[in-house]
């Protein structure tokens, strides 16, 4: 048998995401595309394989994007496909371009995730019918509310409070100013996330993303491309995981609570033993793909920071904070801007700008070693990958 | 001579008006079919997994676990607790009006958890009712006397209500 190729991120591009009403759905898949073939010092003929992700086609409204977004991205005359799961479908399209490079069907390969939410003019509406519309969607579940549901969980299980999730986000506003890319640039402070508007009980609105939109790409090589004396970043781990949608099959289950998220636990568990590592505590970098405070402190026990009880002690010593390591979401995170067919890609590329050097002002220092996490569908769809710089 | 280039002036972004309004008819299949005919007679019903033993409610033609077929049907209790909760504060355009409280409701002899509103608190002040539903307070079945096949065809209410 053939020895696995090993497989690195050699460019990385993205617009800034937030909302463009000055671009056409195209034009901000070709920016993108255009700078990370840049960063990469890649030629558009040197492609071989396009992957693209694309979340809700309602929220933008258009039916099918793929029919014009792949072909924006570089596809034509090349081998391309759209994969979709929700939240981690742009990690599901970086996915998809490794395991065709992993399989040698091309040597190069450009992934992109792509969103355009505000094109729609209700969200929330739009986001209630993703949901089973035979037994759930009649209660007006949405995303906010699904996300509710765990967060008072979190609090009758754990002893989380809205105070501690207050200082999730603070330090997450507090790294986005770092960040040119993002879509909120004000470090919000505890007590203003608890002074904003309550949408679901206990999630206010800066515990929970912004709508955003925007474009990210990567451009995915094999070893032997990726040896040029560039800086790249290499996948050391990396795993999917999948739960069931029932979330009310969740409670008290042997193998994991709706909050213990099961289907993170086991990407981790994957992902983390393929790079031998015991914990994503030992990164330099986690970016975690959390749209809400409460989400970022779920994903804490299945990426071994902790037991699931002891996290809001994590939140209150500092953990994540700027001057300590790993640094949790340097780019700000979901909770800066959420472009939720492009944020799991986000979360990857923020990663391997990090251990490649060239996250700007959002950069920690030496950082060698990165975690991104994807997280999708019901809280369901969960992937884990690990990047190291050499 | 006219020059054969665009206008040289900035143009501001042009949005264009859509919608995507198209009408369906979702097909709600052999077992969701059965609950919401037995909704009808005041019973709320399960299926059994013959492999992992659970009373799947609501009702569903397999275990998405265990990937086998549910055998028989069993009625739950109308009693449950409630597992989680939110509380819909803010008004966004096709979603309930709030305040409403929806909530996951294990019942009596079921192995898993139900979504639907919980009604008849108190809401005039959130936190104090969010206090109480964090408790996780016994809660009852209450059927609607017009029932049309649809999950609302009940909701919860606390108990000692
Ligand atoms: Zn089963």
């Amino acid at each position: 048998m053939c020895p696995v190729r090993e497989l690195a991120i050699i460019g990385v591009g993205q617009t800034a995401y937030r909302r463009r009403h000055d671009c056409s759905t195209p034009e901000l898949v070709s920016q993108a595309v255009t700078a990370a073939l840049h960063d990469a010092g890649i030629p558009m003929q040197d492609v071989d394989i396009v992957t693209g992700g694309f979340a809700p086609d309602g929220l933008a409204g258009e039916n099918c994007p793929d029919k014009r977004f792949l072909p924006a991205a570089g596809a034509v005359g090349r081998w391309s496909m759209r994969v979709n799961t929700g939240g981690t479908t742009g990690i599901a399209a970086a996915y998809a371009a490794m395991d065709l490079l992993a399989a040698r069907y091309g040597d190069i390969a450009v992934a992109v995730g792509v969103e355009r939410m505000a094109q729609a003019v209700n969200v929330p509406a739009v986001f209630n019918s993703i949901f089973d519309p035979v037994y759930e969607r009649d209660t007006g579940l949405s995303t906010i509310s699904m996300g509710a549901l765990r967060a008072a969980r979190m609090m009758m299980k754990w002893g989380y409070t809205p105070q501690v999730w207050a200082e999730v986000a603070a330090r997450n506003y507090a790294h986005a100013t770092r960040n040119p890319l993002a879509q909120i640039t004000r470090p919000y402070t505890a007590d203003e996330v608890l002074a904003s508007r309550l949408l679901a009980w206990p999630i206010r609105q800066l515990d929970a993303c912004p709508i955003s939109e925007g474009v990210c790409a990567v451009v995915l090589a094999g070893a032997e491309v990726a040896q040029r004396g560039r800086a790249v970043a290499w996948v050391r781990g990396r795993a999917s995981c999948t739960d069931t949608y029932n979330m009310g099959d969740r409670f008290d289950r042997a193998d994991g609570d709706l909050v213990d998220l099961l289907s993170l636990h086991r990407a981790t568990e994957k992902a983390l033993g393929q790079a031998g590592l015991p914990s994503a505590a030992e990164a330099d970098v986690v970016e975690i793909h959390a749209p809400f405070t409460h989400a970022e402190t779920m994903a804490y026990a299945p990426l071994r920071f902790c037991a699931a009880e002891d996290g809001a002690d994590l939140v209150r010593a500092g953990f994540g904070r700027w001057d300590s390591r790993p640094v949790i979401n340097p780019s700000g995170g979901p909770q800066a801007a959420n472009p939720v067919g492009a944020t799991a890609l986000v979360r990857l590329a923020e990663c391997a700008l990090q251990v490649r050097r060239a996250a700007g002002e959002r950069q920690v220092p030496d950082a060698a070693l990165a975690v991104a996490t994807g997280q999708g569908g019901a809280s369901q769809f969960s992937t884990c990958t690990v990047l190291t710089a050499a | 001579m006219a020059e054969l280039t665009a206008d040289q002036e900035p143009v501001p972004p042009l949005t264009i008006a859509g919608h995507w309004d198209f009408r369906y008819q979702y097909f709600a299949g052999d077992a969701a079919s059965r609950f919401f005919h037995e909704l009808g007679n005041g019973r709320i019903m399960g299926t059994l997994c013959p492999q992992c033993q659970r009373v799947l409610v609501p009702a569903r033609g397999f275990c998405d676990a265990c990937y086998v077929s549910t055998t028989d049907w069993r009625q739950v209790g109308d009693r449950g607790r409630l597992e989680t909760f939110t509380i819909l504060a803010s008004r966004f355009p096709g979603l309930p009006d709030p305040p409403v409280v929806i909530g996951y409701v294990t019942l009596a002899g079921a192995s898993t958890a139900l979504l639907n509103f919980v009604l008849g608190l108190d809401l005039t002040d959130v936190e104090a009712a969010a206090t109480r539903l964090l408790a996780q307070p016994a809660v009852e079945v209450r059927f609607r006397d017009q029932r049309e096949g649809r999950i609302t065809d009940f909701f919860f209410q606390l108990a000692d209500a």
